[in-house]
């Protein structure tokens, strides 16, 4: 069974993000990590190979730079990777990402397209939703359990209640979610040898995509303004003397929170 | 200009009610057909959908579009988007109002790719002005508050709970029944079953009260002490349908502690209660992301330079296995009394 892995770059979760004034778009000039909820989906993938042969291949949409987060995804064991990269792109919103990455996926063939829930930074969790439409195969999101048997899926959606099973035939769009395994880490061998693996970085041109659909200029939602939040305030803050559950007490009952 | 007129609120069910988040939106729709442009209409989808539409008119929709199928009892993204898209087709609306939730979500992105439409998404305020429509998105763990149009007419966006009130307004809606042919496409994904161990749970998203245990808790069955507390506010705010719910921090989902769906934070469940109270958590940028939009934050935490003293509204510095017990006691005292 092949798999797709479709990984993002993202600002580290402990830097403070920061969007260029000019053009709304994100400061990358921060340290900058694969996504953490894709390692999930890489780990998934890595799993089903391990179990059912196959290859993985990570497809990617992002600055030149974002061929460390890629470099990371085949450390872990992917076989190869796509990395789409082009000026054209940047400040592209999430459906002209599912434009691209449908693209891309459209250049090899794949039984299964995985992702992480969401990224960390735009945190739209929508990308899968929008390339399943654009490949014309059904989406099954947020799972945390996926079995294979011959070219069937089955797997579990996390619900509040518990989980909803479906099963669904290959191919399809998977979102996994945190908890669904435990990522591995690259190992010493794994990081030397995704130096060699082949890491494709193709540009709008060698994709043949259509301009009108990508980047800043094109994207179907416009950044009007954005603030750093008002900082909360420290409010009261009291040592235990045993009467600390009173004066919390005290206090939810002043402000009429019970 | 558009000539396309109208809110349409995508309706999400929750336990055979319209999940609050849908009577947030229908509310919060109310408010904006001055300059949007009426009506307010609701799409019901669902096995049966008679209970939605008196809800629905009970808040207020003017407008329901229902869809009563078999395919529509539990949610898969194919016969949803088949249906929405039709709902579209029929209302015509300006703006269209999905649930932040996952299942929105998903709803939201097939809508969006298929028409192509503006999306926008995680919204926690919606503005009109002459026909423009301006939203409100906290994102990068909420380290930004970022507002944005749509150059679409119409635009989509996927509401996060919490963040508009839920006011009734009576009317009589008109129900337009729609009628959906599935595309085989569509229905490729088969529910096998549904799991309902956690039945009658208080989701995270809606709660409008969330006590949260970190590593301070110190094991698994200390949560009891989290859940006591939970239960007994919960019952304390009976007048509100909502109930208190209990919330991790990623620590003690690390730890085994609680199981992933209880995680509140960057890698977990984005929340906007009333009150949050959070016993022996530290307070990381990560987990603040996850909570700090919350109306009020109590902190409990042996450590006074602890983080998450620096967003709470009211802090004790103690420990939470002697605090929250007597917490617990003081809230069923008192609601004895009153």
């Amino acid at each position: 069974m092949n798999i797709a892995v479709c990984v993002k770059q993202v600002t580290d979760t402990e830097a403070t993000a920061k969007l260029e004034p000019s053009s709304w778009r994100l400061d990358r000039s921060v340290t900058c990590i694969l996504n953490p909820y894709d390692e999930y989906a890489v780990e998934e993938a890595l799993r089903i190979k391990e179990a059912h042969g196959g290859e993985v291949t990570v497809v990617c949409m992002g600055p030149e730079n974002a061929t460390d987060a890629v470099r990371k995804a085949l450390a872990m064991g992917a076989d190869s990777a796509v990395l789409v990269s082009d000026p054209a792109l940047a400040g592209s919103d999430a459906q002209a990402t599912a434009y691209v990455l449908a693209e891309a996926l459209k250049t090899f063939s794949w039984d299964l397209v995985l992702f992480g829930l969401r990224s960390t930074d735009g945190e739209t969790g929508c990308v899968p939703g929008a390339v399943a439409e654009k490949l014309g195969v059904p989406l099954l999101s947020a799972l945390s359990k996926v079995d294979i048997q011959g070219t069937t899926l089955t797997v579990h959606r996390e619900t509040d209640e518990g989980y909803v099973a479906y099963e669904c035939p290959a191919p399809a769009v998977l979102s996994v979610i945190k908890g669904i395994n435990e990522p591995r880490y690259p190992s010493m061998k794994g990081i030397m040898s995704a130096k060699k693996k082949p890491l494709d970085i193709k540009d709008v041109g060698a994709l043949g995509l259509d301009t009108t659909q990508v980047g800043l200029e094109s994207a179907k939602t416009r950044v009007l303004s954005a603030r750093s939040p008002e900082p909360r305030k420290a409010g009261v803050k009291v040592e235990d003397d045993g009467s600390g559950a009173e004066k919390i007490a005290d206090f939810l009952t002043g402000a009429k929170l019970v | 200009m558009s000539d396309k007129e109208g809110i349409l609120v995508v309706a999400e069910p929750k336990d055979g009610k319209l999940a609050n988040v849908t009577l947030e939106s229908i509310t919060r729709a109310r408010a904006l057909t001055g300059a949007v442009g009426g009506p307010v209409s609701v799409v019901v989808m669902g096995a049966d959908t008679a209970p939605f539409v008196a809800q629905a008119g009970r808040y207020g929709a003017e407008r329901v579009y229902t869809a009563d199928s078999p395919e529509l009892a539990v949610f898969r993204p194919g016969p949803f988007v088949d249906t929405v898209a039709a709902a579209i087709a029929a209302a015509d609306p300006a703006v269209v109002l999905c649930s932040g939730s996952p299942d929105g979500r998903d709803v939201a992105a097939g809508i969006a790719a298929r028409l192509g439409l503006g999306l926008l998404v995680d919204i926690t305020a919606i503005e009109a002005q002459s026909g423009a429509v301006t939203v409100t998105h906290p994102c990068f763990g909420g380290s930004l508050i970022v507002e944005k149009q749509a150059t679409t007419i119409p635009l989509i966006a996927t509401v996060r709970s919490n963040s508009f009130a839920r006011e009734e307004a009576a009317v009589e809606p008109q129900v337009v029944a729609l009628s959906v042919e599935f595309s085989a496409d569509s229905l490729l994904a088969k529910v096998l079953a549904v799991a309902c161990e956690n039945a009658g749970i208080v989701s995270l998203e809606e709660a409008s009260i969330i006590v949260a245990g970190g590593r301070g808790v110190g094991s698994a069955e200390n949560f009891a002490l989290i859940q006591a507390l939970a239960d007994e506010l919960g019952a304390a705010v009976v007048a509100d349908e909502l109930g208190a719910a209990v919330a991790a921090s990623r620590a003690v989902v690390d730890a085994g502690w609680k199981s992933h769906p209880y995680q509140v934070g960057q890698t977990g469940k984005t929340v906007s209660p009333g009150l949050y109270i959070a016993c022996g958590i530290s307070g990381a940028i990560q987990h603040r992301a996850g909570m700090q939009t919350s109306d009020c934050i109590v902190a409990i935490n042996k450590d006074p330079d602890a983080p998450i003293f620096s967003c709470a509204d009211f802090g004790v510095v103690g420990d939470l296995l002697q605090v929250v017990p007597a917490l617990t006691e003081q809230i069923r005292k008192r609601k004895a009394a009153s």
